[in-house]
Order: C-alpha cells, then sequence, then structure tokens
C-alpha cells in the first residue's frame, strides 16, 4: 500500500507523519512514563554486566600485568611470605615474598566438577521429570513438585554440611569403596573420609537437579497430548513416546536448564568449600582427592589476602574472579549457540510451501 | 491443482454430477441379512456390541453396536459432544491414556476381543493406524516422521523404501523428495496432514481412523486428503469422524449417525442408525437423522 492511499484512508492522526510518529501521537502521558520505566528496567541486566565485568578487570589489571601467561600455567596459588622477606618486582609491581599466583587447579577444579554435577544430573533430572509429568497422578505430581522447588531453595551451606557430616562419609564407606577396587585410572585411589572433587561433584549435582528438574517438568506438561498421542497410536511404547517424541519436543528448553543448572554449579562456593577439602594447591590425581574451584578458592584466601601489604593478592583473586565470570559467560554464550543450533526440532528449516 | 497419476480420481469428481447424485445408484445394495454382507464383504474388521463408556461416572457413549466393514470408508457424523471422537479412540485403545475411563460391552477387532486381558494394546495399535484433527507431525525430519514407527517395530525392509512407498502413498513424495531430511514443521497444514498419513501407512496398519483429519485444513487441502482416502480405499478400512456432512456424503460407503441424548439425565452420545451413505443421507429412517441432515439441528 502506498503513502498516499493509507493517509487517504486512515482518519484520525494527522497526515504526513511517519508510522512511528503516529504511534507516538497516541500515547498518553502515563504510557510514556510507564515505557521510560520499562526501559530503564530492561537495561539495568546489560548495565550491571557491563560494569560488573569493568570493575572485575580494574581490580584485576595489576595481577594481570604482574602474572602474564603463567596464571594460566602455574600449578601453585600461594600468597608468599605476607611478614617478611623482599617483595618481588615484577613489570613493575609488586608481590609478596615467594608468592605465585596459578590459576590452574581452580580452573581445573570448577570445569570438572561441574562437568560431572551436569553429566549426573541432567539425565535424572530429565527421567525425574518425565515420571513427574508422565506417569504420576496430578495430585502426587503437585506434592511432589512441590518438594522439588522447596529442594532448590535450601541455602546451599546446608547441602555443604550434609556432604561432609553425612554423603561423604556415607559414600567413602560404600560407592567410592567399590569404585575404587575396579583400578579404573583416576577413579581409583582412597577415597578417604569422603571429601575431595567427587563428593563435591555430586553434592553439585544434587543441587542443581531441583533447578533442571522443574523446569524441564514445566516443558514436559507443555508438550501438546495430540503429539505424544500420535506416537502412541503408531504402536509406540512409553520409553519410546519418551525418547523420541516427548523429549526432542522440548530439547531446547532442556539445554536451557542445563545452562542455568551449570551456572548454578560453576558459581557454587560454599558447599564446595566444604567438602572440597580445601586443597588448595593441589592438581587431583584421582577423583577422589581434595581439591578447589575458583569460587571456593576465592573465599578461603580472601582472608589471608586482606593482610598483603603488596595488595598484589587481592588483585590476583580479582583476577580468579574474573576468570571464573568469563568461564560463566562463556558456558551461557555456548548454550545460547547450541539452543540456536538444536532449535526448530534440531534440523535446517526447509522451505514451506 | 495437478492431479498425480496415483490417484485415482472417481467419477463423483466430474464437475457436471453432485456427489450426493453420483451416490444415489446406490453402490450397495440394502443388505441386512449378515451372512450376505460378510459374502459379499468379508469379515467386519470391527464389530461393536453394546459399548459404553465412562469419563469417571459420566456415561459419555451408551450402547453402540455396529460394524465396520473391510476396505470401505465408513465416516461418523454428528453433532458436537455427541460422542464420535470418543468413540473412534476406543478402537484403538486411546481412550486408555486419560485416567478414569471405563468401557463396557464388546469390541472385536479382526473376529478378536479389542479389550481382552491378554490383549497388548501397543502390538495392536501398529495394526490401526490413526489420522487426529490437528497435524501432529513429531519434531523431527520428514524422513524421520515416516520411518520412526518402522524402525521401533523392526519391520523387516529397506527403510528408504518404505518412507518412499508411504510417502508416495500419501501423494506427498513430489513436494518433499528433495528435502527429506529438513524438519517436518516447515511444511504447510495440508502437507503435514499427509505425512502424518504417510507416518501411519508405514507401519502398514489393516485400518485407518481419522479424526476429522481437515478440520484444521483449508479447502484445497481438504479436497487432495479427500482424493487420497479414495486411493487408501483400495487397501484400508477407514473410518472418519467428520463434523462435515458433505464430506462424509462425498468420501464415505457408509455412513453412522451420532447425536446427544439428554433423556437420562447428562450428555450422552447415542448411535442413531448406521447405513449406506446413499440412504443416510436420502432416505434416513430416523427422524433425529433427517433433521440433522437438512440442517434442522445441530
Amino acid at each position: 500500500m502506498t503513502a498516499t492511499a493509507e493517509r487517504a484512508t486512515v482518519p484520525g492522526p494527522p497526515s504526513g507523519l511517519s508510522a512511528r510518529a503516529r504511534r507516538r501521537s497516541e500515547l498518553t502521558g502515563r504510557d510514556v512514563t510507564v515505557s521510560a520505566v520499562l526501559a530503564v528496567a530492561a537495561f539495568v541486566p546489560a548495565a550491571a554486566l557491563v560494569w560488573l565485568t569493568y570493575e572485575m578487570a580494574k581490580q584485576a589489571y595489576p595481577a594481570i600485568v604482574f602474572n602474564g601467561w603463567r596464571f594460566f600455567t602455574t600449578k601453585t596459588f600461594t600468597l608468599g611470605n605476607l611478614y617478611g622477606g623482599t617483595p618481588i618486582v615484577h613489570h613493575g609491581y609488586q608481590a609478596a615474598h615467594g608468592a605465585q599466583y596459578g590459576v590452574l587447579p581452580f580452573l581445573f577444579g570448577t570445569v570438572v566438577s561441574s562437568a560431572i554435577a551436569v553429566v549426573v544430573a541432567v539425565p535424572l533430572s530429565v527421567g525425574g521429570a518425565l515420571f513427574l509429568a508422565d506417569r504420576v497422578p496430578a495430585r502426587l505430581q503437585g506434592a511432589l513438585g512441590t518438594f522439588l522447588e522447596v529442594l532448590a531453595g535450601i541455602p546451599s551451606v546446608v547441602f555443604g554440611l550434609w556432604g561432609v557430616f553425612t554423603f561423604g562419609p556415607l559414600m567413602s564407606r560404600t560407592g567410592f569403596k567399590w569404585l575404587a577396587a575396579l583400578h579404573i585410572p583416576w577413579l581409583s585411589g582412597s577415597p578417604g573420609a569422603g571429601q575431595g572433587l567427587l563428593t563435591a561433584s555430586l553434592v553439585l549435582a544434587v543441587m542443581i537437579i531441583p533447578i533442571i528438574a522443574s523446569t524441564t517438568r514445566e516443558l514436559f506438561r507443555s508438550v501438546p497430548p495430540l503429539t505424544k498421542e500420535g506416537a502412541v497410536a503408531l504402536g509406540l511404547t512409553p520409553s519410546e513416546t519418551a525418547r523420541h517424541v516427548t523429549i526432542p519436543f522440548v530439547r531446547t528448553g532442556i539445554l536451557a536448564a542445563t545452562i542455568l543448572g551449570l551456572g548454578r554449579a560453576l558459581g557454587e562456593t560454599i558447599a564446595v568449600l566444604i567438602i572440597s577439602g580445601n586443597a588448595l594447591n593441589i592438581y587431583p590425581h584421582s577423583i577422589f582427592d581434595p581439591f578447589s574451584t575458583m569460587a571456593a578458592g576465592i573465599a578461603a584466601i580472601l582472608d589471608g589476602a586482606l593482610t598483603d601489604s603488596t595488595g598484589m593478592a587481592l588483585h590476583a583473586l580479582g583476577e580468579v574472579g574474573l576468570v571464573l565470570l568469563l568461564v560463566t559467560l562463556l558456558a551461557n554464550l555456548g548454550g545460547r549457540f547450541l539452543t540456536r543450533r538444536f532449535s526448530v526440532g534440531g534440523l535446517p528449516v526447509g522451505r514451506g510451501i | 491443482m495437478t492431479e498425480l497419476p496415483s490417484i485415482r480420481v472417481g467419477p463423483s469428481r466430474s464437475p457436471a454430477s453432485g456427489p450426493q447424485e453420483d451416490k444415489l445408484p446406490s453402490s450397495e445394495p440394502s443388505v441386512s441379512d449378515p451372512a450376505e454382507v460378510e459374502a459379499t464383504h468379508g469379515p467386519s474388521v470391527f464389530r461393536v456390541e453394546n459399548l459404553f463408556f465412562y469419563y469417571g461416572d459420566h456415561l459419555a457413549l451408551r450402547d453402540i453396536t455396529l460394524d465396520i466393514r473391510p476396505r470401505e470408508i465408513t465416516s461418523l457424523i454428528g453433532p458436537s459432544g455427541c460422542g464420535k471422537t470418543t468413540f473412534i479412540r476406543c478402537l484403538n485403545r486411546l481412550n486408555d491414556l486419560i485416567p478414569g475411563t471405563r468401557l463396557e460391552g464388546r469390541v472385536e477387532f479382526d473376529g478378536e476381543s479389542l479389550y481382552g486381558p491378554d490383549v497388548r494394546a501397543i502390538e495392536l495399535r501398529r495394526r490401526i493406524g490413526m489420522v487426529f484433527q490437528k497435524p501432529n507431525p513429531f519434531p523431527k525430519s520428514i524422513y524421520e516422521n515416516v520411518a520412526l514407527a518402522p524402525r521401533m517395530n523392526r519391520m523387516k525392509g529397506n527403510l528408504d523404501d518404505v518412507v518412499e512407498e508411504s510417502l508416495v502413498r500419501a501423494a506427498l513424495w513430489d513436494e518433499v523428495k528433495d528435502k527429506l531430511r529438513a524438519s517436518a514443521f516447515s511444511l504447510s497444514g495440508g502437507q503435514q496432514q499427509r505425512l502424518c498419513i504417510a507416518r501411519a501407512i508405514a507401519v502398514r496398519p489393516e485400518v485407518i481412523l481419522m479424526d476429522e483429519p481437515c478440520s484444521a485444513l483449508d479447502p484445497v487441502a481438504t479436497f487432495r486428503i479427500e482424493e487420497l482416502m479414495e486411493d487408501l480405499k483400495n487397501d484400508y478400512t477407514i473410518v472418519i469422524v467428520t463434523h462435515n456432512m458433505q464430506q462424509a456424503a462425498r468420501v464415505s460407503d457408509r455412513t453412522a449417525f451420532f447425536t446427544v441424548d439428554t433423556s437420562q439425565g447428562g450428555r450422552t452420545g447415542v448411535m442413531v442408525e448406521i447405513g449406506a451413505t446413499s440412504k443416510i443421507f436420502t432416505a434416513p429412517s430416523d427422524q433425529r437423522t433427517e433433521d440433522y441432515i437438512t440442517g434442522r439441528f445441530g
């Protein structure tokens, strides 16, 4: 339709204005206020992210210069002698005598513990959610679903204590012992008291299961009955229907829920700190060994770092924080990429007629 | 509209004669003796006797007795809420999925009780295909939509051939053969519905149940599905639920008229009569049928 034709047929707003201007002319003062508030609200998260990243980078900058690439290759993280000795000077920045800042053990701990947690949690969550949504009578479903949501809200310190008092020792006496008896490299060794990488990863899994499962349950409930009936009418069994129809129908959402869970696992601090065995310098050689993560490491070291008169220890923790932030962002971006890739039935969309 | 060679176009398609007119010289002599019916048509595919169906306490269908004959199209018509869809879903036990439902009476499929204690509903459904009110393709490629059930059922033969054959049979092959790996959702509604028919054919069922298969489609797509049904009738027994009386008159050999009965409290579906489509639409034996098909209610 041409502009002239439109002008001739559409009464009301003054002619000669652009569509945008006409839309604006219909707004009342109240609309404008609401729009402004919403616009601010929409920009706050973006602004917060940019600001946070900037501040972390600013805090970390001296350490970035001081450490260079060694930050990613050094296998120890020690604050050095905080009460004496000659400070080290490097690229114009000072650090305590004997200080070595290496993020590698933390990075390894974060990535591996989160990966194990996700690998354990996703099948359990998806399976549990499917069971809740498909096989459980509606009334019971509500009750069980509530438990799931309550579980998601339990403070992580409680999970940590449970892990160190109950779950770790129990696993150490049972599952871990059997696993170690198989003598698979990296899965063998002494489970000890159950404080270490595997215990922490499993507790992380328990913590993220409610997040993934409750989201996934809602997704499964949104699958149209007609789609499932289509599969059933073809003579597919319930498990075939789930595997080939119900789960593929919501796989994008499951991926998004997994990223949500991964985000929590990557950043979990206190529970990991309690269960990890808090071994700052050990690069674990067995899945049962004590370890640490970036988040738990920062929390554990902060107190000592505050007493470093050169200030470099704090900057180095800032750099650890920055790496954690970037890893989390990367995980999210990776998730978004995969989500886009697998959306619309997971297939390149052809041309409809 | 291009007509594919595989589609048999009946004389009723010629614009000169209206569909009803064509049906008038009854293709089916009015046979009442069951033995004679069996001699001309073979044994009934479905034999339903005194079927009562309940949703919880609600009686949804009362005392339905009818036969579905092989290689014919039987249409179920009637006003909304008369239980047509509930009934057709009894024929492949799809109502089993709905908690709190109960069926009384006898339903025989191929001479055997469909609801017997030893019957495995899952295996049974492979012999009874179904097409739904709205196209419901799986979130997979066009190819996988058709191939999934044959693969799950471990059918013998080359899967590619099964897929091609089914798509040809559903008159969709020419439109999709170059994009079998594209998502089923990229197809138009009419194409999706033909894909669902191909999917149903792929497991080589004996019967195809169609629950208002054209209710979400435009007239052109509807016409194609009707053409397809005429063709499929040669090999399959088809039961179709339809709101569209013209459709029933156009495509079906026999018509069953259902209605809602409120005389005993509640809204219960009952079958008023079943007979040759030509008879139901020209000389129904029940006043309620006549009222419905002449548009006096419903």
